[in-house]
């Protein structure tokens, strides 16, 4: 029942809004009203430890013959970690929206409040259905926002190509299903079989939101900062829970060390690209890559906590860094708590990320510390770049206030998840991997200064573009969509041409032939 | 009184009339109501029981005789008739929308009416004359009174037309079934000819390529109308054959055709759909493929496929209306709907464009769309059968779905700087409106049509018991 309490005053705040900007376009406590439901929203997370674990059900689905599951939610510890975290980033971004050139901007928090509450619906979703449901109401949210802003052809197309890669992501979850089925089983978070288990990864990785490298925002960097970071993080969080989700033992197949051979690869690439990144909005996709891996490597272990750890870090950490659009005199020092979130140093937010429930990973696990030093290393170079932040110079004094608070709260959180009731608090996790990634890091961040490798690039060697071998690949499969394009075209010219109905009489027969020849 | 009277001749009589009428929105309003109140009076009102209404006392008889034959509606069919009557009046209240009333209106009530008949009349085989005559008043339809008819309309009439002598032989041999039920050569040529025979009329593979042309050459509308009508009622015409003829129903062979063919027009219709560059041709090949689930339902275990065929017929009208109003008012502004005319038409038709891609996301499956609960119950159902043919499937719901992307990416693609624009006037706004609220209902709250599809497994003896 809490999590429509959390919902509803998301919501409720979301159709204020809305009404007002119709209503009453000129309106100036807009921003107090976006403010004041989001805080109020945060406070209702809150509430949710005074029942845990709570199940809801939403009216079943009939006939119930055919319809194994219904919509339900659950709220849990994990559930209750990610929802602080969405409803957290999405406070954070309209509290900083004060400081951005864009102020105000209603519609824009209008769409980050639905953007929460339905990520809230989603980090509850207790069964396969329940999620796809949410997952799609996202990307369609998600699709028809960025729709609505960007300008150009090219653009559109990628709004496209991204939608289909999340759909993708929700078709693999249902093709778990119905392998789940194929089995006699119904399919639950619980019961996943070890085949489903590893297409949940799949999907989940699907779902990332990290294709396109580069969303097609408009490029105003205080959009990026603002909507942009509640899109990421909310399509992040959505996805994420997934790999939380997984039983132990759901993931145990044959192809699970090729798998995590592939993590640590993306998790290597994604730090590396970060750490070299010139800015943060720019480095954002490589974030999320680069700790994304990190929690699907750590479901790969058999470590649900952890990978939970790492995506809540993912979204907190990454989310205060990202919203930080203005010079603060202790901002610096203050984002620092996010290097803390994400070290997994005992009583941190991701202290159980290193846990391994299984054994057998030794080789991937070096890499995978490495790749955390590299994340943490970018990390701490990016909250030290004060400089490249805007000036408070046009702002009103209050503005100047009330700004600082936005970041702080989600640092807030941070400390928080570390030590309050979850699965992930209060833990000492593997500190040995911790530390080592923890003098990595710096050992990083002293050599950045002296070898030009692990230096920056140029703002425009990061192309809000994607990769080459990513052109290739693309252009590799549009020859050869072409190519059976060409072939269908031929077939159906030849059914629907003048000599068609001979043609269509001929295919029946042979059709006929194979089914009788095939047939029991 | 008898149900024959109210829901065959009275519609048939309200349609001649209708003709008389020469404005667009009465006949819409005229024929929606008249649709809506046939379905409410379906669904509401008993047959075969004596009805008070004040000091009135009358009883509807099932049946009507009529030169010999019977026509015959049992109590059990009222929902299926509110079904069908509601899924009319879908298009009726959409037609001056499309702007198409003056001849959709009168015709398409009469095409209903006939299709009705198909299914009560007694002997069964005459079902394929009025299915016959249904077919020949749409070619009016289908083309104008000042234009020859297209290639598209001409083979419809040659393919519909095949399945009537199929149809009335599978009668005849049947009947010889009927007297010697040992002879298993004679009902192998039965169900052969029967086969054939609903090939034809249900566009199996390959006798579906009429579908695209037509929606290339003619008014995606009535083109939309006639793909809904036509297979639902020839569905439950066929679900009527395999609950007659318990050697039919406990056939593994019928099982096998019809899973082979189902999957056959699902893959073909996905993977053919995601290659065109024509809008009309994707809507073509997206309702290929929903008749190939519906097969597909027909396949399972009947008492689960009988509740996920139903299922999936109100998703299907739904979606086909949508869908075809939608391309009608885009068609008015890119008259051949290839991808080059239609690029960034969202921006200048924001209802149509999301209509369109609405409607084709909800016959791909996309969750939170009406498609979706009945596309995932037969996913599941066919999975606990074969997982292989639930990858099959699976390919075609990716086929579908990269035609729908590609829809939404063509439609999207404004030049640079265009503004936002609303091109629909308010009561094509409305109808796509409510048409789309109507997708998310049912995808959402798929028990929301239980009401009276729960009865519908009781018009038939043995299926989904």
């Amino acid at each position: 029942m809490f999590i429509f309490i959390t919902v509803g005053i998301l919501l409720f705040t979301a159709l204020v809004l809305l009404v007002l900007r119709f209503a009453a376009p000129d309106f100036r406590f807009a921003w107090l009203t976006a403010a004041g439901g989001a805080l109020t929203a945060w406070i209702s997370v809150f509430v949710w430890q005074a029942n845990l674990p709570a199940v809801t059900q939403l009216p079943l689905w009939k006939p119930e013959s055919i319809f194994r599951q219904s919509p339900l939610f659950i709220a849990d510890g994990t559930a209750w970690a990610f929802a602080l975290s969405i409803v957290t980033v999405c406070l954070g971004v309209i509290v900083t929206a004060v400081a951005r050139e864009n102020f105000p901007t209603p519609l824009s928090w209008t769409g980050v409040l639905i953007l929460g509450a339905l990520g809230v619906l989603a980090v509850t979703a207790d069964n396969p259905l329940t999620l796809v449901l949410l997952w799609a109401a996202i990307d369609l949210a998600e699709m028809i926002a960025q729709i609505r802003f960007v300008e150009h052809p090219k653009l559109s197309e990628r709004v496209v190509l991204s939608f289909a890669s999340r759909v993708t992501g929700i078709l693999i979850l249902l093709w778990a299903s119905m392998v789940s089925a194929s089995e006699g089983s119904v399919f639950d978070f619980p019961s996943a079989p070890p085949r489903a288990g590893l297409f949940l990864v799949t999907a989940s990785a699907f779902r990332l939101g990290v294709l396109p490298l580069h969303l097609p925002y408009a490029s105003e960097v205080s959009f990026r900062q603002g909507f942009g970071t509640a899109l990421r993080t909310v399509s992040a969080g959505s996805s994420l829970i997934l790999l939380a989700r997984i039983p132990f033992g759901g993931v145990e197949s044959p192809i699970t060390p090729y798998l995590t051979i592939f993590v640590t690869f993306a998790a290597l690439y994604g730090a590396w690209t970060w750490l070299r990144s010139p800015d943060e909005l720019s480095g954002r996709p490589f974030w999320m890559i680069g700790m994304g891996a990190l929690a699907v490597a750590s479901a790969l272990r058999g470590n649900a906590a952890g990978a939970a750890a790492w995506s809540c870090a993912l979204m907190l950490s990454g989310g205060a860094l990202f919203i930080a659009s203005a010079e603060s005199r202790w901002m610096d020092k203050a984002l620092l708590v996010g290097a803390w979130g994400i070290s997994a140093l005992p009583f941190s937010l991701t202290a159980t990320g290193w846990v391994s429930e299984r054994g057998g990973f030794w080789y991937a696990m070096p890499f995978l510390v490495f790749a955390q030093a590299a994340l943490l290393a970018g990390y701490i170079r990016m909250c030290r770049r004060s400089s490249a932040r805007a000036t408070f110079e046009n702002q009103p004094i209050w503005a100047k206030n009330v700004y600082p608070f936005g970041v702080y709260i989600v640092l807030l959180t941070i400390l928080l998840l570390g030590f309050s009731d979850w699965d992930g608090a209060l833990q000492i996790g593997n500190w040995i991997a911790a530390l080592a990634a923890s003098i990595l890091a710096f050992g990083l961040i002293w050599l950045s200064r002296r070898v030009r490798l692990l230096s920056p690039v140029r703002a425009h060697w990061v192309r809000s573009a994607d990769p080459d071998w990513l052109d290739a690949i693309y252009q590799t499969t549009w020859e050869l969509y072409r190519a059976a394009r060409r072939v269908i075209h031929a077939f159906s010219n030849v059914l629907e041409g003048e000599s068609g109905i001979m043609w269509t009489l001929l295919f029946l027969v042979l059709f006929i032939s194979i089914f009788i020849r095939g047939a029991p | 009184m008898n149900s024959p009277t109210i829901w065959i001749i009275a519609p048939a009589v309200i349609a001649v009339l209708l003709i008389l009428v020469r404005n667009q929105r009465a006949l819409s309003l005229i024929g929606g109501t008249a649709a809506v109140l046939l379905a409410a009076s379906a669904q509401f009102i008993p047959t075969e029981e004596a009805l008070k209404v004040g000091a009135l006392s009358f009883r509807i008889e099932s049946s009507l005789s009529v030169l010999g034959r019977e026509l015959l509606i049992k109590p059990e069919e009222g929902p299926l008739l509110a079904l069908i009557f509601g899924g009319t009046a879908l298009w009726f209240f959409g037609a001056e929308a499309s702007k198409s009333a003056l001849r959709f209106a009168p015709l398409g009530l009469l095409i209903t009416a006939l299709m009705v008949a198909s299914i009560a009349v007694e002997p069964f085989l005459f079902a394929a004359l009025f299915i016959e005559m249904a077919v020949l008043l749409a070619v009016p339809l289908l083309a104008g009174a000042d234009q020859p008819p297209g290639r598209g309309v001409v083979r419809f009439l040659i393919y519909q037309t095949l399945a009537m002598p199929f149809i009335l032989i599978s009668g005849w041999l049947l009947a010889g079934v009927e007297v010697s039920p040992g002879n298993l050569a004679l009902a192998g040529q039965a169900a052969a000819v029967l086969g054939l025979g609903f090939a034809f009329l249900l566009a199996i593979f390959p006798l579906y390529n009429w579908i695209p042309m037509l929606l290339e050459e003619t008014h995606p509308f009535v083109v939309g109308f006639l793909l809904w009508i036509i297979p639902t009622i020839t569905l439950i015409f066929g679900a009527g054959f395999i609950d007659r003829y318990s050697w039919l129903r406990t056939s593994p062979e019928l099982t096998t055709a019809l899973q082979f063919s189902g999957l056959l027009m699902l893959v073909t219709g996905g993977l053919w759909a995601a290659f065109q560059n024509h809008l009309g041709r994707i809507m073509a090949f997206g309702s290929i493929a929903d008749t190939g689930f519906c097969l597909l339902a027909l396949s399972l275990d009947l008492r689960l496929g009988i509740p996920i065929l139903f299922l999936l017929l109100p998703a299907r009208a739904l979606a086909l209306a949508v869908w075809s109003l939608s391309l009608t008012i885009l068609r008015e502004q890119s008259k051949t709907m290839r991808f080059g005319e239609t690029r960034g038409l969202l921006r200048r038709f924001p209802f149509a464009s999301a209509g369109l891609v609405l409607a084709s996301l909800s016959t791909s499956g996309l969750p939170l769309l009406a498609g979706f609960p009945a596309r995932l119950a037969l996913w599941d159902a066919l999975a606990r059968v074969s997982l292989d043919a639930a990858l099959w499937m699976g390919i075609g719901i990716v086929g579908l779905f990269t035609a729908s992307f590609r829809s939404l990416a063509v439609l999207s693609m404004a030049d640079e700087y265009t503004g936002w624009e609303v091109g629909e006037n308010w009561l094509q706004g409305i109808m796509l409106g409510l048409g789309m609220i109507g997708l998310f209902v049912l995808g959402l709250f798929p028990q929301a049509v239980q009401f009276f599809l729960t009865d519908l497994p009781a018009m038939f003896e043995h299926l989904g018991r």
